[in-house]
């Protein structure tokens, strides 16, 4: 088609467009329904997957894992609440609140020890202890959304990444930075001096001292003056590995 | 000293902040609690009865970890123990040799007592030396008491009415009567 110059070419030009955008707004409605139907017949699908599979799911934590994942990708929560159709079909509602009751049970026999801050794996052994040899196993994965429910119910509750380890943290109060690096970097031999944080973080003494005062007054430091050369040595309880009580 | 066979030791022992007292209260007073139940475990496992803060024994050295309690730290779990009614300090001030009630004596009395009705001992006079060692007692759990023990269990069977206690002209001469 030949453009003629003009004022009815240019209304012309505008009525082509618009065409072309109507017809654009016709494919994109189009196409979300087909998606909206094809997601419905994803979570149809899903649910008659979960229902056949259910004795797997609680029995078994990897495939429980690959479970959870799978619904995400098509966004499908099955925590999302404890009534509903979920929590009928696999009952989870109650298998993720009572592991929430006991993975805050072991924490808090153990704040004692570790200041409230306790590696996941040494929790995930001890929920087990509690849960006795006869009850479906649990993993990390189990415990991390255990966790997560907890925080959206504001149980004070939270994962704490130190480095190479993943804990939880059961206290209330702030856990910051600071404090997250002299642990981290406490990591490999569990204990540090002041000296070697002033160091090997960059920071002032007066910083030092202060998050280790801060570490030792919330329960999760101990201090050690018995080391050959006399320094003084903060210990991390939390970093031990697996020996409590 | 005691038995042969290996006194298992906690968790706490192999980790070195535990051989220094700390300053933060809550942790301290665990600390305590700890310890305190490391020494009567240790003392009864091995028939022990006197401690010295400064002795050099396992329960105050952990070579593994090259750690000792300090005698001034000891003294202080020590004392929480005298103030619980677990341990005695034998020299007053100085508190250099505690006495450890790992068996309290109310219990000790009570086998003191279960023995001498066993043994017929009614009316019966003895000497305190022999209540500690030898034939009348060997085999018995009554066997290798010490003698601070027995003296102060004895006293509390005195105060039940079940014993009478005699004083010699000596030490060697001093004897109960039961009752």
């Amino acid at each position: 088609m030949r453009r003629r110059p003009g004022i009815a070419g240019i209304q012309r030009d505008v009525a082509t467009r618009e065409q072309y955008r109507s017809a654009g707004e016709e494919v994109r409605r189009a196409s979300l329904q087909q998606m909206k139907a094809q997601l419905v017949i994803f979570k149809s699908s899903l649910e008659a997957f979960a229902l056949q599979h259910k004795a797997d799911i609680r029995a078994d934590p990897v495939f429980r894992a690959q479970f959870h994942t799978m619904c995400a990708n098509i966004g499908v929560d099955p925590l999302a609440s404890n009534k509903g159709m979920w929590a009928e079909l696999l009952g989870f509602g109650d298998f993720y609140y009572e592991l929430g009751v006991q993975l805050v049970e072991a924490c808090l026999a153990s704040r004692q020890l570790n200041g409230g801050l306790m590696e996941l794996g040494a929790l995930r052994a001890a929920v087990e202890r509690r849960r006795g040899s006869r009850s479906d196993p649990v993993s990390e994965d189990d415990i991390v959304r255990a966790v997560r429910k907890l925080k959206v119910l504001g149980g004070g509750i939270d994962i704490v990444t130190i480095g190479r380890g993943t804990y939880i943290r059961s206290v209330p109060g702030e856990f910051n930075t600071d404090k997250n690096k002299v642990m981290e970097l406490a990591q490999a031999a569990g204990y540090i001096s002041a000296g070697q944080l002033a160091s090997t973080a960059g920071w002032s003494s007066q910083r030092c001292e202060r998050v280790l005062a801060e570490l030792l007054k919330e329960g999760m430091a101990m201090i050690d003056d018995g080391a050959p050369d006399k320094l003084r040595l903060y210990w991390f309880p939390a970093l031990m590995p697996q020996q409590q009580q | 000293m005691g038995s042969s066979s290996t006194f298992s030791w906690p968790y706490f022992y192999q980790y070195p902040p535990y051989f220094t007292r700390q300053p933060v209260k809550e942790t301290a007073d665990r600390q305590s609690g700890l310890w305190g139940s490391l020494i009567l475990a240790y003392c009864k496992h091995h028939k022990l009865y006197v401690l010295s803060p400064s002795e050099d024994i396992p329960l105050w050295v952990n070579k593994d970890i090259n750690r000792r309690l300090a005698p001034e730290a000891a003294v202080s779990f020590l004392d929480d123990l005298v103030a619980a009614g677990s341990a005695l300090w034998l020299d007053g001030g100085a508190k250099a040799r505690c006495l450890v009630l790992w068996r309290r004596l109310p219990d000790v009395a009570a086998a003191i007592a279960s023995w001498a009705a066993s043994y017929g001992m009614a009316d019966s006079v003895m000497l305190l030396d022999e209540l500690a060692a030898g034939p009348a007692v060997a085999g018995t759990e009554l066997e290798g008491l010490h003698r601070e023990v027995l003296l102060r269990a004895l006293q509390v069977l005195e105060a039940q009415g079940k014993v009478k206690l005699f004083k010699g002209a000596t030490p060697e001469e001093e004897g109960v009567k039961f009752l």
